[in-house]
């Protein structure tokens, strides 16, 4: 006995399917079935999983689709052979382009033009009109679909327990005797177990946006769309034998595998007419003498040669080619860029260009990055500008076309949170209730759905109604929702990309994008660059600009000195504000500890202050095998190998990999599909079965069982946050190099910083600060000497000066300030000048907030006085003509006090130069014994009990941190750390999370430099800087009410804070900035 | 007469409002959201979550953040309007003219000029109105002065007395902030960059100067406040009651006394409730006896109406109710649910039959008055599956169904409110029955038609699926028959009938 299921819907269909495409699979093998179809709705975007799930099993895939017409009965289509299969995909690409995002409109004519060598099936519509007939129209139509397809076409039967099965089979079978086509048996599937019928009923629901008590019959009458055994679909068609026969018909003239699909490389990538291989080696070649001059040192010829074997035994040099293409053609265009990724930091690859870190500073085996057991090609992403990488993505298109070149898709997953709100809202909960569910989500672990966050939300987890909404969520989550586009991963093939897989249009104007996503096209074999923007690339180009104007310097990523060790103990005195990746209190924290001393210790540094190794308790005993306090001991022979580089401490992703292949005898692919299970989203089971296997492993091998649950964890973090060597490798370059320049030209480094805005942890009040402190100038804004960027301005002692540009200051237009500099000419003596110049009101009043006037000896409330009067100001004939408030009396303003213009300074340009706001109240916070940051870092002795206020700059509660919220502060002498304990942050959770100014009681810690203080009493301040704004408070009448009025009291007893507006407190609190709030 | 005007500031109208009504709020602290751009904006705070440092404007999330439990609750727009109209017609008792304040939207005006002295002075007149307003559960600020501008201000900030004297308001502004004379955000952000901290600073500047840079209606505003420019307030058209009373000269004992009166109150009622376009719901009849005992009669209808011989029949069902005792002094008819009535076009020839027909209305409302409305039901289709929720009891007689009824499956003419069990033979898996017995006869399947397989409503109850048939037996009737379960299923079968087909 035997049946092939032909109508299948996974939940690549949006919203309609209810079972991933493997579990339909892993189900129908279990029912002995040997070929299942996936008919997805206008989309082939869940075949290639399900071919991947397909893969090792006694059971093979048709790739298929359900063609919904704009002017017909729903097709099911089968390509029968690989070119059927390229009109399929050309089909529905057809289709996708000529809609928006997310439709697909295809009619009967453009099928019948792409309908050679499919096999059609026309879906049974699931009525009867009154006289127990179809509807003409279905009947036209299948006349019409008989003639354009003969043969090719079937017409499907279900039995659906709808009531009228018999009735409509019947229908059917006359239908088909009438025109003569077969009928063939499907189940219409849309669930692997009758069990899920509850979550298609809130897709449904989703889809309908109604809740599941109000969906009525938009919801499926019963269960009946499960996939059902092998016997069973043969007693239900026990009347129609021929149609079950037809199923297997069917499945056997579709023979078409996504297997033979084979990659062919665009043949624009080498065009010299020397083989792949050859032109490699030669440009390889070129590119060491280049760099190395006429002689090559003997370490990178050997690597070279041994990576060109494996590159050649791998078939590899048109990736490399094709990258090496991407990469030349924006160093033409003088675009900074790097190369990551599994194969990037390999000798060929530095030879090339495409990444610069040097070979004979990092000797890692190439192999160690690309599996060869996987025969998949390597991964080479590249990171560019930020600002520019829509030149090269536009580059990829003209060069190869739109039909040959395409961005990946990413398939939007359902998370817990949107799952929660989703199944929530469709099991009609109150979005207050849905509001409290998904708040509890603050902290993302599984304790979640064990009960105990919820009772913490005071809702009740035995409440039926509420687990079952539980129960779904945890079903629906991982569920694909949409379709996106990757961020920047770019598919280009040789022949037409439709013929591949359909290509759909993105939200984004210019951009299209295939629909597998990048698992999928791993899956395949197919060549993928990612093609990533980075902002520290854009600051690194626009510092070495800077370096070329003022200093005379032409550097390069690659030319930067290496190895300098003023660097070195610039980074470990964890002075490293702005740099790329180490600037994190976590990181600066880390760096004195380490104390890095070369290039591979910065790599380290790189991978270790990251959630998997914090999570697997790694941090910790590397440190103090570092320093010497712990023996370097190895588990075993084979683990020194792995481990050897990292003092027997496993940090890196790959580490954690062999770690499981080696110790634990996992296959390279069930490591990789543990990763990724992992990487994804937690299937619970999963990851247990995982866990225990590669706990056994381990044990079976003599280790011990502490150390293999150790693994895992570790595993368990990498899986989402993991840093492979190779990436921490080409990110340990980017943070030499900031290191660098930050370390020689601070000037450049900040003015670089500043211009490539917003990126990094800190703020430019921070960056500035930091300057200053390396003796660096920094000059306000004026509208006599800025530009929209910051600028370096002639030397003032050992560095440039730096002035401001417009670009700092809130609420400017770039285009406006091009009209103002254009404008300018020598000088502007007034400010009816710039208003002459083109310059808007709003703005010039912006620029008089920002207190940019003061080259005209006006300072910021002058101005805006001057500015205001500008309304009536003469124009068209009348303009030269003297305004009228040059005629009108001179009025005296209320003098303005430093500390109102340094909140005015905070409040428009978000940074002052004149001082520092916690200055002005440093009297009274000397009165209340509080100490300066400098006196905490520098003078308090470990264990002190301390008080220190200070503005808040961030606040971090890491996942991995156990509750614990780390606060830095900042003071006008330096920073501090403040560490919180979760009961204490429940505490004080009002004042931690809204205080600008904060002051904190605690235990000082200190730790060689690193010094914290351990919180346990919180304070907010934020009035004490209100009061820099308030009014002068002399000649304020005497605040009592008469004898008579205290007892008549028309006020009700209220405290006197709240009885009267406040005004001043509030402007100051919303001046400055709220600290960033990092999970 | 020198005017005068009171300004009364709630300063926290809807969470005064919320703990009225939900005293046991005032443990927790809540807020008022309202949606703005995709975010939740908290527009009102309550004392207790002020004291969190939850402010208005901030994110409903953030403040989740420092509050953690919270109470988020809905705003509904035009919410504080509705309040201070209401709370604005219960002052009328104080001034006849009540205005709401259409700036802040949160305070009332009242011009008091000449109501005071009827409460013995300024001090005990805002006493009484403060005093009043607190035992109703709202927190007030007031302040009495020349102008309502000036009353505006001194209500919300000033600092010294809330008595200004006449002819005081001026000096008692110049030491107020630019906010007290109602101007807009960024009139005042200038302001405040200007340093002009207090209506002194710039009160003696030349009005050109002003008007150059801060606008006319900078100075318009200004001028209100100091009473150089008068400042129109809208009062409040405070609506009247449907009620009617009528006094007896002599006490009314007999049931034709109390007809003639019902009917006397019916007539100016109804003629009020036509002109208004309006209809009685419910209405309510309150007798004050000489005994110093009341007695009350209501009625109720299926729609709107203002037809007197319609009402008063529906009364006259209810008089025996009345006990009159040594006899009625006053009659007050309450209404106190209308509805809007829909005036039926007039039909030349026939009115239309069925339910839209008011006779019909009519007669059920009477057979109601005897019987009880809880006897009649009329039931409409429901989009539902699962056979007892298919359908639903109507709420009015007018209520129109929003789908049809079904007519692509088959359904019972009668469908049992309860499915009987019965016997039956059948084959297994999902065969019709050949033959089952119902109440003790048996009876023989000669036509079938099934399965249709029903789910249960997995949100609402546990439970076995249905297989149903339809069957005749071979007396030509025609029954619905129902399997639940599967044959060897977890749970054990059994087989129903659910109705009976014509």
């Amino acid at each position: 006995m035997e049946y092939s299921e032909l109508q299948v819907t996974s939940n690549f269909s949006f919203l309609r399917g209810a079972s991933h495409a493997n579990e339909l699979v892993d189900q129908a093998e279990a029912f002995g079935y040997k070929k299942i179809a996936i008919t997805d709705h206008n989309t082939l975007a869940g075949i290639v999983r399900a071919h991947v799930a397909c893969r090792e099993k006694n059971i093979s895939l048709i790739p298929a689709c359900r063609l919904d017409l704009l002017d017909g009965p729903s097709l099911l289509a089968y390509p029968t052979n690989i070119e059927a299969y390229g009109r399929l995909s050309a089909l529905l690409t057809q289709g996708n382009m000529r809609a928006e995002k997310g439709s697909c409109h295809i009619s009967r004519a453009d099928v019948y033009a792409h309908a050679k060598g499919m096999i059609f099936t026309a879906i049974m519509p699931e009525t009867l009109n009154r006289k127990f007939q179809f509807e003409d129209s279905f009947i036209g139509a299948i006349a019409q679909y008989r003639e354009a397809f003969g043969h090719q076409l079937y017409l499907s039967a279900s039995r659906t327990y709808l009531g009228n099965d018999d009735k409509l089979i019947f229908r059917i079978s006359q239908l088909s005797d009438r025109f003569n086509v077969p009928v063939v048996a499907t189940g219409n599937i849309h669930y692997h177990d009758p069990s899920r019928r509850e979550l298609q009923d809130v897709l449904t629901c989703v889809r309908e946006k109604c809740t599941v008590q109000e969906a009525g019959f938009r919801l499926h009458q019963n269960a009946e769309r499960y996939l059902k055994p092998v016997a069973e679909m043969h007693r239900l068609f026990r009347k129609y034998p021929e149609a079950i026969e037809n199923t297997l018909r069917i499945s056997e003239a579709c023979n078409f595998s996504l297997d033979e699909l084979k990659y062919v490389y665009p043949q624009e990538i080498n065009q010299s007419g020397r083989s792949p291989l050859e032109e490699l080696e030669h440009l390889t070649w070129r590119g060491a003498h280049d760099f190395y001059g006429e002689v090559i040192p003997d370490k990178v010829v050997n690597m070279v040669i041994h990576e060109m074997n494996f590159v050649k035994q791998m078939d590899y040099a048109n990736y490399f080619l094709f990258v090496e293409d991407i990469v030349r053609e924006a160093r033409s265009r003088g675009i900074l860029c790097q190369g990551r990724g599994s194969a990037a930091n390999s000798a060929i690859c530095f030879c090339l260009g495409i990444t610069s870190v040097n070979p004979m500073k990092f000797d890692l085996l190439f192999e160690r990055f690309i599996s060869p057991a996987r025969n998949e090609p390597p991964d080479i992403d590249v990171d560019f500008e930020h600002e520019r990488r829509e030149e090269i993505i536009q580059y990829i298109y003209t060069k190869y076309g739109r039909d040959r070149a395409a961005i990946v898709a990413t398939v939007t997953q359902q998370h817990q949170k949107g799952a929660i709100r989703d199944v929530g809202k469709a099991m009609g909960l109150s979005v207050d209730t849905i509001n409290r569910l998904s708040g509890s989500l603050w902290e993302h672990t599984d304790e979640w759905f064990e009960g105990k966050r919820i009772t913490e939300q005071g809702l009740n987890p035995e409440d039926p109604h509420l687990k079952k909404t539980l129960e779904l969520t945890a079903q629906m989550m991982g569920f694909p929702r949409q379709l996106g586009q990757h961020t920047g991963g770019f598919v280009v093939t040789n022949g037409k990309l439709t013929d591949l897989c359909p290509i759909l249009n993105a939200r984004m104007e210019d951009r299209t994008n295939i629909e597998w996503n990048k698992d999928d096209i791993d899956a395949l074999g197919f060549l993928k660059v990612d093609v990533l923007a980075l902002g520290m690339l854009t600051c690194i180009r626009k510092a070495f600009d800077l370096c070329r104007d003022h200093y005379g310097l032409n550097l390069t990523l690659a030319n930067i000195p290496q190895d300098d060790p003023e660097v070195y103990k610039m980074i470990s005195a964890a002075d490293t504000l702005g740099v790329f990746q180490i600037e994190s209190r976590a990181q600066m924290s880390m760096l004195p500890r380490l104390r890095p001393e070369c290039f591979y210790d910065l790599v380290i540094e790189v991978a270790i202050v990251r959630p998997g190794p914090i999570q697997g308790d790694m941090v910790h005993p590397y440190l103090r095998r570092r320093n010497g306090e712990e023996p370097i001991v190895y588990p075993s022979q084979e683990l020194e190998e792995i481990l050897g580089r990292t003092l027997g401490v496993p940090l890196f992703q790959e580490q954690a990999m062999k770690i499981a292949i080696v110790a634990a005898g996992f296959t390279p692919a069930e490591a990789d599909g543990l990763r990724r299970s992992m990487a994804t989203f937690k299937f619970k089971g999963l990851v247990n079965q995982y866990e225990q296997k590669l706990i056994d492993g381990m044990v079976n091998k003599g280790y011990t069982v502490e150390f293999a649950k150790r693994i895992f964890k570790q595993l368990e973090g990498f899986g989402s946050y993991g840093f492979p060597e190779s990436h921490a490798a080409s990110f340990a370059l980017l943070v030499y190099v900031s290191c660098w320049l930050k370390h020689y030209y601070p000037d450049v480094f900040s003015t670089a910083l500043l211009n490539s805005m917003p990126m990094g942890f800190y703020q430019p009040a921070q960056i500035v600060i930091d300057a200053q402190k390396h003796t660096v100038q920094v000059r306000e804004v004026d509208v006599n000497y800025s530009s929209w960027n910051n600028l370096l301005e002639e030397k003032s002692g050992k560095y440039h000066a730096i002035r401001l540009g417009f670009r700092q200051i809130k609420g400017i237009r770039e285009d406006e300030m091009e009209i103002l500099v254009a404008g300018r000419g020598d000088h502007y003596h007034s400010i009816t000048g710039l208003r002459d110049a083109g310059v808007s009101m709003a703005t010039l009043e912006r620029l008089a907030d920002a207190d940019a006037f003061r080259s005209m000896s006006l300072d910021r409330r002058k101005a805006l006085w001057e500015v205001s009067a500008l309304q009536d100001m003469p124009a068209e004939i009348f303009k030269g003509q003297p305004s009228e408030s040059v005629l009108e009396t001179q009025v005296e303003l209320p003098l303005m006090s430093k500390g109102e213009h340094v909140v005015q300074d905070y409040a428009s340009v978000g940074l002052s130069l004149k001082a520092h706001p916690v200055s002005f109240v440093r009297d009274q916070l000397d009165m209340l014994r509080i100490l300066s940051c400098r006196g905490i870092n520098n003078e308090a002795m470990n264990g002190q009990l301390v008080k220190v206020a200070g503005l808040v700059l961030v606040r971090q509660r890491p996942g991995t941190a156990g509750g614990v919220c780390f606060i830095t502060i900042e003071d006008e002498t330096g920073f501090s750390n403040l560490v919180v304990f979760e009961k204490l942050f429940e505490k004080y959770r009002k004042e931690i999370l809204h205080a600008r100014l904060l002051m904190v009681e605690g235990r000082l810690q200190r730790e060689k430099e690193v010094v914290h203080v351990i919180v346990t009493k919180c304070m907010d301040l934020t009035k004490m800087l209100g009061k820099l704004m308030q009014r002068e408070a002399d000649d304020l009448p005497i605040l009592t009410l008469s004898r008579a009025d205290e007892k008549s009291a028309p006020y009700p007893a209220q405290d006197k804070r709240s009885q009267v507006r406040e005004d001043g407190t509030k402007s100051a609190n919303n001046v400055f900035h709220g600290g960033r709030n990092f999970k | 007469m020198q005017k005068r005007f009171v300004s009364i500031w709630f300063r926290q109208l809807l969470a005064d409002w919320q703990l009225i009504r939900r005293p046991e709020l005032a443990v927790v602290p809540f807020v008022f959201t309202a949606p703005d751009h995709g975010r939740l904006l908290i527009t009102a705070v309550s004392p207790l979550a002020r004291d969190f440092g939850v402010e208005l404007g901030m994110r409903s999330a953030d403040a989740k953040a420092i509050c953690p439990n919270l109470e988020v609750l809905d705003d509904k727009p035009g919410r504080p309007l509705k309040l201070l109209r209401g709370l604005g017609e219960w002052c009328v008792r104080y001034a006849p003219i009540v205005a709401i304040d259409q700036f802040a939207k949160d305070g009332l005006l009242l011009d008091v000029s000449g109501c005071a002295h009827l409460w013995g002075g300024e001090r005990e007149y805002l006493k009484e109105i403060v005093s009043r307003l607190k035992s109703k559960g709202y927190t007030t600020r007031v302040a009495i002065a020349d102008t309502a501008g000036a009353a505006w201000a001194v209500s919300r900030y000033g600092k010294i007395t809330p008595l200004i004297p006449e002819g005081g308001h001026t000096e008692a502004l110049l030491s107020l902030v630019p906010e007290a004379l109602r101007l807009d955000e960024p009139v005042l952000a200038k302001l405040r960059k200007l340093g002009f901290h207090q209506i002194k600073s710039f009160i003696g500047m030349p009005r050109s100067v002003l008007r150059r840079r801060f606008g006319e209606h900078f100075l318009s505003q200004l001028a209100k406040a100091l009473g150089t420019e008068e400042e129109v307030i809208q009062p409040l058209q405070v609506p009247i009651p449907f009620q009617e009373r009528l006094p007896c000269l002599e006490p009314i004992k007999t049931r034709t006394g109390i007809e003639i009166a019902i009917a006397r109150m019916l007539e100016s009622l109804c003629k009020r409730l036509q002109a208004e376009g309006k209809g009685l719901r419910t209405g309510v009849l309150t007798g004050y006896r000489i005994d110093g005992k009341i007695v009350h009669i209501s009625i109720g209808t299926s729609g709107a109406s203002h037809s007197v011989s319609h009402l008063f029949k529906l009364f006259q069902l209810k008089i025996e109710q009345i006990r009159p005792a040594l006899g009625i002094e006053l009659f007050i008819l309450d209404v106190p649910r209308v509805d809007e009535v829909e005036v039926p076009q007039e039909s030349m020839w026939t009115a239309k039959p069925g339910l839209d027909n008011q006779s019909v209305i009519r007669l059920l409302d009477r057979v109601a008055g005897k019987v009880g409305f809880d006897v009649i039901h009329r039931y409409l289709p429901a989009t539902r599956y699962w056979p007892e929720r298919s359908l639903r009891s109507a709420v009015s007689v007018t209520e129109k169904p929003t789908t049809d009824w079904r007519m692509d499956k088959p359904r019972p003419t009668e469908l049992l409110r309860r499915p009987d069990p019965i016997e039956v033979m059948a084959l297994i898996p999902d065969h019709p029955p050949k033959f089952f017995i119902y109440k003790g006869v048996q009876h023989f399947v000669v036509k079938a038609d099934g399965p249709e397989r029903i789910e249960r409503e997995w949100w609402l109850d546990k439970g076995e699926h249905r297989d149903y048939y339809q069957v005749e037996d071979e007396k030509g009737h025609r029954y619905w028959l129902f399997r639940s379960g599967h044959y060897g299923g977890e749970q054990k079968y059994q087989w129903f009938i659910h109705g009976f087909f014509a």
